[in-house]
């Protein structure tokens, strides 16, 4: 357990240190989502039953709890290409898998931070619901995901450009078609098809689920987000054995 | 031995930066890898401290195999890079505690403290790392490879990059880790003033190949105890000679601008390479 030790302990003095910049980014993209979608397009209106802004928040917090878990993929390629402190794990005596899990753990924190200020906005802005104990497991099978998937690509790009390539054909795409901000079930067939592609589809429904109680299978959907966590951790692995500087 | 490499190779799309190398190094040694650029020291390093995965060939630590999952072997080992890899946002404290977590050291307090101590940065030890000047971060991450009390230390071009003065004051530093604490030391440079001062053995590396090793002494006594540079219109040719009286004699029969000197590693590397070290 070394290695999850270390790897923590370091990521978490870099988050400590950088943490009222981290706040200040957790805050003011969810508040403009938030005018812009919820106030400015969706001010009256609804999903079935359920109002807008009400159907936003869990979106939101899907939203930028991803952006967050997923950005320690910046972090780790900075490390490796820039600083060159992931070699430092590297050549440590601990297993490769400890890392990996030092990271995700670093990253279900940092994805948590704007989980507590989308609430906060969430209830200034007049949300009634209170979250049902499903969404503990939810947030976290949604963050291990993100986190793992944001270390698969940082170890496997081979520069920045690379990284900014995955964030602009895969992460955005994934951000508008997973019903973070309208329902999956209401978009063409076509992109109806090619949401279920993307990992969030299925985190943001357990989330939205947990959070303002509308419909979801929730054994389906955490079966196949773990079946997801675990495909990636393999992947993990595999990127992680064969590393090199 | 402590350290045996056999016919290691390491390929990168098919061109070798390592090409069939063989060493040993025995346990308390002081080694330099010499060479220029390219020649291929840092990939050696990398492999041999499980950072890399040879392409073939075979690493023995004490005549185990060792590859990278060997935590045990790992464990023996403290990596010098050769770029300062310090986390910039973390105090000099904070980055030997990392260290110390990562190698499941039981006492951190104290050996955080030895290390302060030994490296001289006890009054620096709040400062971001980002805050030090690069001699200082050159020695926190010594003392980091120390934390451990590695038996054998890597350092891959320890002092790349620093002023004269930095440098001279990092040697006794380097030195003081092998000759007083008796920790091996495997250094690659491509000074020659480094490699002599600092290494009992020296291997003369040149692409990829190891093109020639021994003690420093002896390599030097190979091709001759003085050497005559004989300054011509746009090249320097140099010349030989097992003694000062031999090297006068034969600076009587030159009527250009000439000197002589004791020989160095350079003249060896040029002797076999053809080539100057720097070029």
């Amino acid at each position: 357990m070394n290695g999850i030790r270390g790897v923590l302990y370091r990521e978490m003095r870099v988050l400590k240190s950088r943490i009222y910049r981290n706040i200040l980014a957790s805050s003011i993209s969810p508040l403009l989502f938030l005018l812009a979608f919820g106030y400015g397009i969706g001010r009256n209106s609804s999903v079935g039953q359920t109002g807008y802004i009400d159907f936003l928040i869990p979106g939101l917090i899907a939203m930028t709890s991803m952006n967050q878990s997923y950005g320690i993929s910046s972090d780790i390629n900075i490390s490796r290409f820039y600083f060159k402190t992931f070699d430092e794990y590297l050549l440590a005596p601990v297993g490769r898998w400890e890392i990996i899990t030092g990271e995700v753990i670093y990253g279900i924190i940092k994805g948590l931070i704007p989980v507590i200020i989308i609430f906060i906005y969430g209830y200034i802005a007049g949300m009634r619901h209170i979250p049902s104990l499903m969404m503990v497991p939810a947030l976290l099978i949604h963050l291990i995901i993100f986190s793992l998937l944001g270390i698969a690509v940082a170890l496997k790009v081979k520069n920045h450009g690379d990284q900014f390539a995955v964030n602009a054909f895969v992460i955005t795409p994934m951000i508008f078609l997973s019903g973070t901000f309208y329902p999956v079930d209401k978009m063409p067939m076509v992109v109806k098809y090619l949401a279920h592609i993307f990992p969030m589809t299925y985190t943001t429904s357990l989330i939205r689920g947990s959070v303002i109680g509308t419909q979801t299978s929730y054994l389906l959907n955490f079966g196949i987000s773990a079946l997801i966590a675990a495909g990636l951790f393999w992947v993990c692995m595999r990127i992680m054995r064969g590393m090199e500087p | 031995m402590l350290i045996e490499a056999v016919e290691l190779v390491k390929k990168f799309d098919k061109k070798a930066a390592v090409d069939g190398i063989s060493l040993a190094v025995a346990a308390g040694e002081s080694v330099a890898l010499l060479g220029p650029n390219g020649a291929g020291k840092t990939t050696t390093v990398n492999m041999l401290t499980g950072l890399s995965k040879p392409t073939s060939g075979k690493i023995l630590y004490n005549g185990k195999e060792f590859d990278s999952a060997d935590n045990a072997i790992k464990r023996e080992i403290g990596v010098v890079p050769q770029h300062n890899n310090v986390d910039r946002d973390l105090t000099v404290e904070e980055n030997l505690i990392v260290h110390c977590k990562l190698f499941g050291i039981k006492d951190i307090q104290k050996a955080v403290l030895d290390a302060l101590n030994f490296s001289g940065l006890t009054d620096h030890k709040e400062k971001t790392a980002d805050k030090l000047s690069g001699g200082m971060k050159r020695r926190l991450v010594i003392a980091r490879a120390l934390l451990h009390n590695p038996k054998v230390l890597f350092l891959d071009e320890p002092t790349t990059g620093l002023d004269a003065s930095v440098r001279r004051t990092l040697w006794s530093f380097i030195r003081s880790i092998n000759k007083t604490h008796g920790c091996t030391v495997i250094m690659t440079t491509h000074y020659i003033e480094e490699a002599e001062l600092l290494s009992d053995h020296v291997i003369i590396m040149d692409n990829g190949k190891i093109a020639a090793e021994g003690k420093t002494k002896e390599l030097k006594d190979s091709i001759g105890k003085f050497a005559l540079d004989i300054y011509k219109e746009n090249e320097i040719e140099t010349m030989h000679f097992p003694s000062r009286q031999d090297a006068i004699a034969a600076l009587e029969n030159i009527d250009s601008e000439a000197r002589i000197r004791e020989v160095t590693l350079e003249d060896v590397y040029l002797k076999i390479t053809g080539r100057r070290i720097d070029a």
